[in-house]
């Protein structure tokens, strides 16, 4: 079996880390040594997929089949998509459930597109682990409901990872925190990414991480603070270029560079190029920037106050503040923090890997590496049943620590009756309507008179969060095998086929990265062939120009065709008639250079 | 309802002692329906509960049969686990919070009252409906400070007061020594009355903040 890895699959980056004997290690790209892989996957025509710091810069350029931050729409369904989401993103109309990304030439859910990032992080750690990884740790906001932990757990099936354990973004942190400062005591996680908003109370005790208590926002973030900077800077934009898909993109980039200038600077300026020629410069201040989004990152006091009173815990019982995400870079933030906790929040832990280095932890764990440490996490909503009238039947509190499972009778109301639907929920509102559907299924029931049958309806609530449901006649004490239907989440026979699609589409994607490598390849040597051929006529020996040209001729054949290999071996052949001209010219080269210097010191 | 740990472990035929865990083998036992909650974290049935024991006994328990130490097992095992961590978990909550505890026990006395916090204890009658008059005179008129002001000095006697109704509780478990009939009625009627402020408590801070009521306000 090979290793488990962590994963933090963030808003606006994405980390891979292992747990290794002496603590976690984050796993870089093998290519660049990058270590943060921005979360932003770009359609390309041909059916190509670039992931990663690529993708972020096309953005500008093919906004619309540039997906950034698809983790805010995951589980979701197009009803759920915001009036700024529509003017950024195109999306497929009409259907039910999950909803999908139009991007160029095909149709995704948001499933897939965290797919590609994690098939990217899962090719990073092959290369460094130097082995196949099946198995991973992703790490979720705490605050995600079951269906966007469902959305997240398909993404990693769909790449080809067995999804172990989903694990909640503050206590990952929480877990790092732990094992490098070996604390005990209360702790607050304060976690504010690009795009998600999470903080839990923990009692860290004898190597077990209990979860008091969470609470957030999943739709608060870094970007929202960038939307606002972006907002400013458009106003000053031409009417007939602002709402151009390529305008606001480059807008929020520059905004996003400006609010990071912002955290140490107390002036900057957003500069943005128009399409058309010209260019929109705006400066802006540290103290302008707080006001204008000062809104925001106070909305992030109410789910502190919120998770402190759940928790049953006051402030004098808080040994630390832990900040993590890179919003908590930005200084209102901190000050924020403060205001809400009455003490500087701990900042000596890198926020961006934290959460990635407690995925890695939680990943040994369950290897078995840590039989010290254990984690106790709750659920964040509480989770029910539509009963009559349109209420909402809570049957299990939110952060009530999973696994949590309750147990609910049902019977029939009229003769005969087959079935009895339900339908699951999850949220704080006393109306069914104003919670989430999570999914509604069917029980079979045995044709009885009304209200003589009795079935009784399991609801179980994971290690992961994610709810199962199991129905057992209690008079035949049958079990009954129960129908979920999954309201924004796709189903078994969807995820089927878009694994089938994937590995179709994995091999054409190797393949035409091979062909276009193979014919940059080609071009590289017939371009530094012709320009020596053209300086160097002398240098050639008997027979060297027919043979070179021969090779040359075979290249342009094989570059024409679809065919890596015959390229390849053609641009090999080429070299070993080239290479010994090309040392004879490099020697004279060299010797003239030589000549030169000599000239040069007298 | 009688502790119902197995008391063979299914895997390896030892003797489970009424461990959640087989201690020999360390494969997770199946917790049957109706386990007493007391029994699942190998406690005896009692009102009064020592905190720190019970968060060590708590511990231990989710380190024997938690899923994460269970990941590799097979899927019968992990589905042991999966049931008997929810067990733990459950028994954890009801019998650490003293209220909750309570209406555990009269579950469990088949003592528990039908709508339990519905009725209005006669007692609470008239300051409960007193209280509800000054909440929809706020409601009404959201801007008038000083009534705002009032239920706030409202709220925050609310609180202290149930805070002494849970100590006097906690103190009473430790002097009840049997479960009849007069200890039930006693309990019932406490855990009636806090819940009932309890109830009005969450209709004052929801009126006060505008903030969604909690989830414990049942208890």
């Amino acid at each position: 079996m090979g290793r488990i890895v962590g994963i933090d699959l963030g808003t606006t980056n994405s980390l891979v880390a292992v747990l290794e004997t002496d603590g976690p290690r984050v796993l870089p790209d093998p290519e660049t040594g990058e270590r943060l892989l921005p979360s932003a996957v770009s359609f390309g025509p041909d059916g190509e997929v670039i992931v990663g710091r690529r993708a972020r810069v096309l953005a500008a350029a093919r906004p619309l089949d540039t997906i950034l931050s698809v983790k805010r729409f995951m589980g979701l369904g197009l009803e759920h998509v915001s009036a700024e989401d529509h003017r950024r993103y195109r999306f497929a109309p009409g259907k039910q459930g999950a909803l999908r990304f139009a991007v160029e030439g095909r149709e995704v859910t948001a499933p897939e597109v965290s797919a590609c990032v994690l098939r990217e992080l899962r090719r990073w750690a092959e290369a460094a682990l130097g082995e196949t990884v099946t198995q991973a740790v992703i790490t979720v906001p705490a605050y995600f409901n079951d269906s966007q932990r469902q959305a997240t757990k398909d993404a990693g099936r769909l790449a080809g990872l067995e999804v172990l354990r989903l694990v909640s973004e503050p206590t990952a942190a929480s877990l790092a925190y732990g094992l490098d400062q070996g604390a005990e005591g209360v702790v607050a996680v304060y976690d504010l990414g690009g795009g998600t908003f999470d903080v839990s109370i923990l009692r860290l005790r004898g190597g077990i991480f209990e979860v008091l208590a969470t609470s957030g926002d999943t739709r608060l973030g870094g970007d929202d603070l960038d939307e606002r900077l972006a907002a400013l800077v458009l106003a000053e934009v031409p009417e007939q270029l602002r709402d151009r898909a390529e305008v606001r993109a480059a807008a929020l980039d520059a905004s996003e560079r400006a609010k990071r200038a912002l955290t140490e600077a107390e002036r900057t300026e957003i500069a943005l190029d128009l399409p058309a020629g010209g260019k929109v410069r705006r400066a802006i201040v540290r103290k302008d920037f707080e006001a204008l989004v000062a809104d925001l990152v106070g909305r992030t006091a109410g789910p502190c106050r919120q998770a402190l009173r759940d928790a049953g815990i006051g402030l004098e019982e808080i040994r630390e503040v832990v900040a993590v995400g890179g919003s908590t870079r930005v200084p209102l933030v901190r000050r924020q923090m403060e205001t809400i906790f009455g003490r500087p929040p701990l900042v000596d832990i890198d926020p961006d890997e934290v959460v990635a280095r407690g995925a890695g932890i939680q990943a040994g764990i369950l290897a078995g590496g840590r039989r010290d440490m254990l984690l106790l996490d709750v659920v964040p909503l509480s989770l029910g049943i539509e009963t009559m009238g349109g209420v909402f039947t809570r049957l299990i509190d939110r952060n009530t620590t999973i696994p949590a499972s309750v147990k609910e009778t049902f019977t029939t109301a009229v003769d005969n009756q087959t079935s009895v639907d339900v339908h699951v929920l999850q949220g704080e509102r006393e109306l069914a309507g104003d919670n989430r559907s999570l999914a509604r299924f069917k029980i079979p029931i045995a044709a009885l008179p009304a209200a003589v049958p009795r079935v009784e309806v399991t609801f179980l609530i994971d290690a992961n969060g994610i709810l199962s449901v199991t129905a057992a006649d209690l008079r035949t004490g049958r079990e009954r095998s129960v129908e979920v239907k999954p309201s924004y989440g796709l189903t078994e026979a969807e995820i089927e086929r878009m694994l089938e699609e994937s590995i179709d589409l994995a091999e054409d994607d190797v393949r035409q990265r091979q062909l276009r490598e193979a014919r940059v390849e080609a071009d590289m040597i017939l371009q530094a062939t012709r320009t020596s051929l053209a300086g160097h006529t002398p240098a050639l020996g008997p027979g060297e120009r027919q043979r070179i040209a021969a090779a040359v001729a075979a290249l342009e054949t094989a570059q024409a065709s679809d065919d890596y290999v015959a390229i390849r071996d053609a641009v090999e052949a080429l070299g070993r008639e080239t290479e010994p001209f090309a040392r004879r010219i490099m020697d004279r080269s060299l010797t003239e250079a030589l000549a030169q210097r000599r000239l040069e010191d007298l | 309802m009688q502790p119902s740990v197995a008391r063979e472990c299914w895997k390896c035929r030892g003797e489970t002692r009424g461990s959640l865990a087989c201690p020999c083998c360390g494969a997770v036992q199946s917790v049957t329906a109706g386990t007493d909650l007391f029994a699942v974290l190998g406690l005896p049935r009692s009102l009064a509960i020592d905190p720190t024991d019970l968060e060590e006994r708590y511990h231990a328990a989710s380190r024997s049969v938690h899923p994460d130490r269970h990941q590799t097992a097979t899927e019968r095992e992990r589905e042991l686990s999966l049931a008997a961590s929810a067990a733990v978990n459950r028994a954890y909550r009801t019998l650490r919070e003293p209220v909750a505890r309570g209406w555990y026990w009269l579950e469990l006395h088949d003592a528990r009252p039908e709508k339990r916090g519905q009725q209005v204890p006669a007692a609470l009658a008239a300051e409960v409906f007193a209280a509800q008059e000054k909440l929809e005179e706020l409601r009404a008129e959201p801007g008038r400070d000083g009534l705002r002001a009032e239920v706030a000095v409202l709220r925050d006697d609310l609180a202290a007061r149930l805070n002494g109704l849970r100590e006097e509780l906690v103190a009473a478990y430790g002097r009840w020594r049997n479960d009849g009939a007069t200890v039930l009625g006693e309990l019932a009627r406490r855990l009636a009355e806090i819940a009932y402020l309890n109830t009005l408590l969450g209709d004052i801070e929801e009126t006060i903040e505008g903030e969604p009521r909690g989830t414990d306000r049942r208890h």
